[in-house]
């Protein structure tokens, strides 16, 4: 910001209102609740000293990042596909592109989990397919593993991903690419060389929504993991309402909290944050 | 969160209403006790003192437990009003409440491992054992220090009889052995009941199951974990034996009833080493009615009747010894406490679980999702 643009005192005393509400109610309490992790059992670091002696706290959290860089990833490599295509369409096309990457986005992550179970069961519709023409013999494990989590969350997450990239793209001038061919570069050297650089900041500012928002995935990975695949959300409910150790709870989401910041502080350096949360471009 | 017992009921009940099993003016009776309207009134405000707020799961447990738990208790105690709130009483709810030093709520379906949990941190009163009547239950396993069982529920084996014509299974042991009955596995995601089976698979009595060897039972439960899944909800158990991603399964007595009955005896269950459980009520400290919630779990416990209501309605066994002679006879065979299945079927013991429940489940669900 300009120093000629920096707003005066009294434009800050109008938000103060607002930022009052935000911090009693919604900033105090949040931190109130994560100041139990160091307050229970008694005062100290105790609670996070499991996230290096206990191995059952280090593998949720390394199941979920795990499953979190997967699904950016796949998300990432899809969406993209998805927003090139989108962004050389014609402008009729288009819109029915992003209608059709939209849609999903409205139908909830509920009915969309038990879609794919219907989907991927041991005699659903893939399976009972793939054996009525003779290509398997036994039905392929498609769900109640990570494999169906994986599917389930990259479903979910392609729109966030394509969105990002689509703005970012369709900001790069078309003339560009019609010099490097005028110059003599092929198709592949076009987007290798011009198109591919020119939308990297927006496929960095889709990872980390992806990847921010995988992280607090709670339902998808319930229904379709079968049980037996742990998330960080899950675990915490799972300490604070049934379990009763608050402590340990808090403890976990509060790690989740910093891992959120860090990872949108690094990345702010490097892309324009306010543009993934839709900002004005 | 985990599904529980109680929320699973009202689910069940709340689809045989939808079929019609259930008629609609029993559940508008229902409705009424539910008592979320006097809560809005200022009338109410004025009676806060003469009335009593139980908690439940939700869904149609508001209808059976007003209409088995609260109205008899109102007839007895004019004056007093018994109304239903389907807030869900976890553990952690009941805590923060009380934590917060404004406890709106009097009496609250938990668990037995629940009950020593919160009794421990001092967050439920100890029942009076000079108000509840010790002896209107079947078995000590019903009356806890920080609770009492005015209904039980049993997990049993159910399997697919269509995937072993030769015959099904017929103990733990037969459920942990993939050799002679192929086939996925359901277990719950939940260490309770769970390895009290594996520590009868294992071989040890059932008349002297506790305390549980944890590590060896752990270790029977990694056995099987490759070749199962394992269920949150009851209704997500239902599904996986009914499509067939499991041919065998532990599950609660209420869902294979349900699916004894819809799948024309496809899939069976058996009483045999089922882990009857108590289902617990508690008395978060500090409840605005004081002494009455005593007095109406009293109620609850004495009298038998009702009891039976509530195990046509929501499936939900009978605790009051001289119930199971009133159960008609097509509902015994789907009755855990009747004298015939009861007999078959090992207690769980509710204190041993309170005691470790917090470190025995971490560690199963470490097993199962390692």
């Amino acid at each position: 910001m300009s120093a000629a643009g920096r707003p005066g005192a009294g434009w800050w005393l109008l938000i103060l209102p607002a930022f009052l509400l935000l911090v009693v109610f919604y900033l105090a309490p949040i931190v109130q609740v994560l100041a139990i992790s160091v307050t229970e059992p008694e005062f100290g670091l105790e609670n996070y000293e499991r996230l290096l002696t206990s191995s059952a706290v280090q593998r949720v959290i390394f199941t979920t990042l795990r499953i979190c860089i997967i699904t950016t990833a796949l998300a990432l490599l899809l969406g993209y596909a998805i927003a090139y295509a989108i962004t050389l369409a014609s402008p009729r096309a288009r819109g029915w592109w992003i209608l059709a990457v939209l849609v999903p986005l409205w139908i909830s992550v509920l009915v969309r989990a038990f879609a794919w179970v219907t989907l991927l069961r041991r005699q659903g519709l893939v399976n009972n397919t793939l054996m009525e023409a003779g290509l398997i013999g036994e039905p392929l494990p498609l769900v109640w593993n990570e494999f169906g989590i994986v599917v389930g969350m990259v479903h979910y997450m392609v729109p966030f991903a394509v969105l990002p990239m689509l703005s970012s793209m369709r900001e790069i001038d078309p003339r560009l690419l019609a010099a490097a061919r005028g110059l003599g570069a092929s198709r592949g050297e076009v987007f290798r060389r011009v198109f591919l650089p020119l939308s990297l900041p927006g496929v960095i500012a889709s990872g980390v929504l992806v990847f921010i928002f995988s992280l607090g995935f709670y339902i998808t990975p319930a229904i379709l993991g079968g049980g037996k695949t742990l998330m960080v959300a899950e675990w915490i409910s799972l300490q604070i309402l049934d379990l009763i150790r608050w402590g340990l709870g808090t403890m976990m989401a509060t790690v989740l909290v910093v891992a959120i910041l860090v990872t949108l502080a690094v990345f702010s350096r490097i892309v324009d944050l306010r543009r993934i949360f839709g900002a004005g471009a | 969160m985990m599904q529980t017992f109680q929320q699973d009921c009202v689910e069940l009940a709340f689809r045989r209403y939808r079929r019609g099993e259930v008629d609609r003016r029993t559940l508008l009776a229902g409705l009424g006790a539910l008592g979320v309207l006097p809560l809005a009134g200022g009338k109410a405000a004025a009676q806060e003192a003469r009335r009593l707020v139980m908690v439940n799961w939700g869904g149609i447990a508001n209808q059976g437990f007003g209409r088995f738990y609260g109205d008899p208790f109102v007839a007895d105690n004019p004056g007093w009003t018994v109304v239903q709130d389907s807030t869900g009483p976890s553990a952690g709810r009941i805590r923060s409440m009380v934590e917060s030093g404004r406890v709106t709520w009097d009496l609250c379906d938990s668990s037995a491992a629940s009950s020593v949990l919160l009794g421990r941190q001092n967050l439920v009163a100890k029942i009076d054992y000079s108000i509840v009547g010790r002896d209107n239950v079947i078995a000590p396993g019903f009356v806890l220090e920080y609770g009492a069982a005015p209904y039980s529920f049993s997990s049993v084996l159910a399997y697919d009889s269509a995937k072993f014509p030769d015959g099904g299974p017929t103990s733990w042991a037969d459920f942990w052995d993939t050799r002679k009955f192929p086939g996925t596995r359901l277990l719950r995601r939940d260490a309770t009941a769970m390895l009290d089976a594996a520590q009868m698979a294992l071989g040890k009595d059932p008349a002297n199951l506790y305390p549980l060897d944890v590590r060896a039972a752990l270790r029977k439960v990694q056995e099987l974990r490759r070749n199962a899944v394992f269920w949150s909800s009851g209704s997500e158990s239902e599904q996986f034996l009914r499509t067939g991603e499991a041919v065998m399964g532990i599950v609660w007595h209420t869902r294979a009833t349900v699916l004894d009955k819809e799948t024309n005896g496809r899939i069976k269950f058996i009483w045999n080493q089922g882990l009857l459980q108590p289902g617990i009520m508690v008395i978060p400290r500090g409840n605005p009615g004081g002494e009455m919630a005593q007095r109406l779990l009293a109620s609850m416990l004495a009298k038998p009747e009702p009891q039976v209501g509530l195990l046509g309605l929501l499936g939900n066994g009978p605790t009051n010894p001289r119930a199971a002679a009133m159960v008609p006879q097509d509902l015994r065979r789907f009755n855990p406490t009747d004298p015939d299945n009861a007999r078959l079927q090992v207690v769980m013991d509710g204190n041993w679980w309170g005691d470790n429940y917090q470190r025995v489940n971490a560690d199963y669900i470490d097993t199962i999702t390692g």
